[in-house]
């Protein structure tokens, strides 16, 4: 029916910015958000400068938050989940739980925008000593300190001299079963790699690499002033080895463009982790049986040429649920992913 | 002078003499290099490679180097899977290069490669090919032949292969029981070819008989029938001879009752486990003797304190080719008066001795391509953790490292001992 509103799974950017298209076209949304706040994984995750354009992502989320919250059309149920779905006729009658209360919410569709989760460099192997050592942090964890204003060695609370960036942590790996490129972590790291040259400009900083996937703007955005502006050492060649060596990290790898080792020493060793399917994604999935792809991102049907329908009519997915995705995929799948949510109510309404 | 890498030598242009204009320019920067072509590049190599059964994960290479730090003998020289495919690449076959014989299949790039290029299935399969044509370095086809002609790569009398035991005896008074007179023991102990030949080998054989006479284990060897494991042949390439002393061994045991097979060589270990069973010999469960003996050391009397700190080496094909990396920590924990100390590269990052895959036998080639042996390399290591003994437990190792201890001039420093040694040392009855 028309006048039923539209579910949102999910109150990160995907999930906002769907939730705000059907309020502006004149259709009301539901949006269930775990945790209390919205916002996603960008301010969950504490990012400081969203990529590339170095927006203060706390601000650009409020912005995107302030879009939806108070008006007539929008009903935000924070800390809450969908427990359980059953289809009555052409809609939707979902159980949203909120601290323990269970209510109804009857929708005309579903927009699942549920997002990713950050890939745990200490899950599949030890490779890297995440968990052994201090300094041996992830892109996220790097975030969060510049988001305090202050980078600094976690093991003695100084300021690094010496910082790298590894690549493809966790991604493009059959080992590890994530054979895809998870499209961000590049742009990340040179994003960051900036700020830190900026915070610490006595920091030599290094970025490891294998391929660098800067598409499109990115290139001349970040990429480029990272390495002409703040002095950022490209090095095509993924280290293998950290050891300890006193007060040091020894960062063992190949200079593959020169053939030759490398033995560094770095102060802080950055992990640019990729993403994988959150267990939100997972989760909404199985409960509204969605097809998912091996890597139990949600599939979405007709190839290329639709990137937010999925294999259950009148569910729709947008944002990194789909897969790998930076803010500006999930905005503009989220769109599309209302619009076509709308389309579905109104072919319904038409269908009588 | 050092010469440009991937650039043949006679692809190399430099007078000895130039003069010009009057004035004598000599020297390196009038050197020459013949313009590459174009058709350098063939994809056709990399497919011979590929179209190899078990050679095909060489084409997966993407090229992101995380083998080369790992890699154990590019440490020492010039080498590692992402070499090896952009080398043949840029026109260089494999089939015929000196890379081929480098590889000591220690599985360490395997580990950390996001592609599984598989080092392990692509250097047998090329390799065997190199065999049938006849293009093996002469050293290892001396040990082919020798494994060929006497049941071990050593070259010695297939019917001394039980004259250790009688050290035992002399020793410990031990009588070392033969599977051909019992017909059923519970443990049928492989002894394998260093451990019953080499001098070194057959120290840790006798502190392992008088080991296993304390314990009371019902176990048998197999004395003269046994013959080499071949593991190491199969992988250096010989994969006919591989299969040949295979299927014997594998008749040889169904003649006998036994409820575990225990192995000295962590290679033989791997060949039971791995590559039998492909030959149909799937029924023996096979341990190595240090997961047969670390939770039974309580019982050995160890009552001698040494006082020796320590460190381990794991043996590439117990750790990351099998998995065990606990049991020989537990048994050196359990010695009285040893204090383990860690090696930067320990476990599943351990350093290669250098044995492996037919390292072994190549020493002599490998001269020409490293600056210093894999095992001098591993015992300046093992030296800088300020420990006195090196613990061992692969009967390649201790003839490789004591070598290592005197080329390197750490004589005095460091000694190598098999951990079964460390054992009846602690138990007051050394051996002689």
């Amino acid at each position: 029916m028309p006048d039923r509103p539209i579910l949102i799974v999910g109150g990160g950017p995907a999930g906002m910015e769907a939730a705000r298209g059907i309020a502006d076209l004149g259709y009301s949304a539901v949006v269930v958000e775990q945790k209390s706040t919205l916002g996603g994984t960008p301010v969950h995750s504490n990012y400081a400068a969203l990529t590339p354009d170095f927006r203060d992502a706390s601000e650009a989320m409020g912005a995107m938050a302030a879009a939806i919250e108070n008006r007539d059309t929008v009903d935000i149920r924070l800390d809450s989940t969908v427990t359980a779905c059953e289809r009555r006729g052409d809609d939707f009658a979902v159980t949203v739980e909120t601290g323990g209360t269970a209510s109804e919410v009857v929708a005309g569709a579903v927009i699942l925008a549920t997002g990713f989760r950050h890939f745990d460099p200490g899950r599949e192997t030890q490779q890297y000593g995440y968990y052994e050592h201090d300094d041996v942090i992830t892109l996220c964890d790097l975030e969060k300190m510049l988001k305090a204003g202050k980078v600094v060695r976690p093991s003695n609370g100084e300021p690094p001299k010496r910082l790298c960036f590894i690549q493809c942590v966790g991604s493009r790996d059959r080992q590890i079963g994530n054979e895809y490129c998870s499209k961000v972590c590049c742009g990340v790291a040179a994003k960051e790699s900036i700020e830190v040259r900026k915070m610490v400009p006595d920091c030599k900083t290094f970025i490891f690499y294998i391929d660098m996937r800067m598409y499109g703007y990115w290139e001349n955005e970040i990429y480029w002033p990272s390495q002409e502006k703040y002095k950022v050492n490209y090095v095509k060649g993924i280290a293998t080895e950290i050891v300890k060596k006193g007060d040091h990290l020894i960062v063992r790898g190949e200079d593959t463009t020169m053939g030759r080792p490398m033995e560094v020493p770095m102060d802080i060793v950055v992990l640019s982790v990729g993403m994988e399917a959150s267990d939100g994604t997972r989760a909404m999935a199985k409960l509204f049986g969605v097809e998912q792809n091996k890597y139990h991102f949600i599939e979405t049907i007709d190839g290329c040429m639709n990137t937010v329908t999925t294999s259950v009519d009148g569910v729709f997915a947008c944002g990194a649920a789909t897969g790998p995705a930076d803010i500006e995929d999930s905005v503009s799948s989220a769109s599309a992913a209302a619009m076509k949510a709308i389309a579905s109510l109104r072919a319904k309404a038409a269908a009588g | 002078m050092g010469r440009a890498p991937n650039v043949e030598p006679d692809h190399i242009h430099e007078k000895e003499h130039v003069v010009q204009e009057g004035m004598d320019i000599s020297g390196h920067w009038n050197r020459m290099f013949e313009q590459r072509v174009i058709w350098d590049y063939t994809p056709e190599l990399i497919e011979k490679v590929a179209d190899t059964p078990g050679g095909e994960s060489l084409a997966f290479c993407y090229q992101c180097a995380q083998c080369i730090p790992v890699c154990p003998v590019n440490t020492v020289g010039d080498y590692g899977p992402r070499r090896i495919y952009r080398r043949v690449q840029t026109g260089q076959d494999l089939f015929t290069s000196a890379d081929l014989w480098q590889c000591t299949t220690c599985m360490n790039c395997l580990r950390v490669c996001p592609k599984e290029v598989d080092m392990i299935q692509i250097m047998p399969a090329v390799r065997e090919k190199a065999v049938l044509d006849g293009g093996v370095p002469e050293e290892l086809q001396t040990v082919f032949q020798n494994t060929f002609d006497y049941g071990n790569p050593l070259g010695e009398s297939p019917k001394k292969r039980a004259a250790w035991t009688r050290r035992a005896a002399k020793a410990h008074g031990v009588d070392v029981p033969l599977m051909k007179d019992k017909k059923k023991a519970d443990i049928l102990w492989f002894v394998e070819c260093y451990p019953s030949y080499h001098p070194r080998g057959v120290d840790a054989s006798v502190a392992l008989a008088k080991v296993l006479d304390v314990l009371g284990v019902d176990y048998g060897i197999l004395g003269a029938e046994e013959k080499c494991s071949c593991d190491s042949q199969r992988l250096a390439g010989e994969v006919g001879l591989f299969e040949e002393f295979a299927e014997y061994t594998i008749k040889l045991f169904k003649r006998y009752k036994a409820k575990k097979v225990m192995v000295t060589d962590p290679h033989a270990l791997n060949a039971f486990r791995k590559e039998y069973p492909k030959l149909g010999g799937t029924f023996f469960e096979t341990i190595h003797y240090t997961t047969f003996l670390r939770d039974r050391m309580d019982e050995l009397g160890m009552t001698k304190p040494l006082g020796y700190k320590v460190t381990f080496h794991d043996p590439c094909y117990l750790g990351r080719h099998n998995g065990e990396y606990e049991a020989p920590r537990d048994m050196l924990r359990a010695i009285p008066g040893v204090e383990l100390i860690e090696m930067g590269r320990c476990r599943e990052n351990s350093y290669c001795c250098g044995g492996g895959g037919g390292g072994m036998w190549l020493d002599g080639f490998m001269s020409d391509h490293v600056t210093e042996r894999l095992s001098e390399n591993r015992v300046r290591e093992a030296v800088e953790t300020g420990a006195d003994v090196l613990a061992v437990c692969c009967p390649y190792e201790v003839s490789r490292f004591e070598d290592a201890v005197k080329s390197t001039g750490n004589e005095g420093k460091l000694v190598v001992r098999d951990i079964v040694e460390l054992v009846v040392e602690s138990m007051g009855v050394g051996d002689e």
